[in-house]
């Protein structure tokens, strides 16, 4: 099951696993918007490079006109993914349960 | 107990992978801890071989097996080029944002979270094996 849609507040909402499969719908949904971007990871079940990849591309889009995404609601699994891969260090998270 | 299955050389086979590591997980009660891990190493490596390996049609066998407190699995690539995802230059986790691109991460992360891998390459036959075990 895959997931991508506005939510409250022009939040973004993604669910379910986000993999090589389902990449290109998240970017072509993505691709999509400019300003701010708020992303609810909250049922965000499952990401791989290819979601990722997603992630990057659209941050360093964003970034260049002086925004970017932030993640909010990231679990556990998901966050020791970002962290693995850096993306604790490019992107503002905010886990699960509220910021820290 | 040993299962093989084949799958076709399409990122669409993803779901049925899933489906069919999770049936594995059930059935020989393997830890659940390590699917995330088994997931994410068997799509990184699938999607690798699907995406470089693209002068064969042939399909994709996965073989899974219960290893010690984990499992043990396998992808095998048939009439291929060499390749060995241990060669594979490590990426620059603590670079910029500015030079940090989007490919390279799928092999990483495996080599980061398989506790070990195994590459054999004989008669144009692919095999990685890689092992996610309990700590």
């Amino acid at each position: 099951m895959f997931y991508i849609d506005f939510g409250e507040d022009s939040v973004v909402v993604i669910k379910g696993r986000l993999d090589a499969a389902q990449a290109p719908t998240a970017q072509m949904f993505l691709d999509k918007i400019t300003g701010q971007c708020v992303v609810d990871l909250g049922e965000l079940e499952y990401i791989s490079s290819a979601g990722l990849g997603v992630l990057l591309r659209t941050h360093k889009r964003m970034i260049a006109d002086g925004l970017g995404l932030k993640l909010v609601n990231v679990n556990s699994h998901v966050n020791d993914i970002f962290t693995y891969s850096g993306f604790d260090k490019l992107f503002d998270i905010e886990p699960a349960g509220g910021a820290e | 107990m040993k299962i093989s299955r084949e799958f076709s050389r399409s990122f669409d086979e993803l779901k049925d992978i899933v489906a069919f590591a999770h049936e594995f997980f059930e059935k020989q009660d393997i830890d659940p801890s390590l699917r995330y891990i088994v997931d994410l190493c068997v799509e990184e490596l699938f999607v690798n071989m699907v995406s470089y390996n693209t002068e064969t049609s042939s399909n994709i066998r996965i073989d899974m097996s219960p290893h010690e407190h984990g499992i043990e699995v396998s992808l095998t690539d048939f009439d291929v080029d060499r390749f060995d995802p241990r060669d594979v230059k490590p990426v620059d986790i603590d670079a910029p944002l500015e030079s940090r691109m989007a490919g390279g991460l799928g092999l990483y992360l495996v080599l980061k979270m398989a506790d070990s891998i195994h590459y054999e390459y004989r008669n144009r036959t692919s095999k990685i094996t890689f092992i996610a075990d309990r700590k």
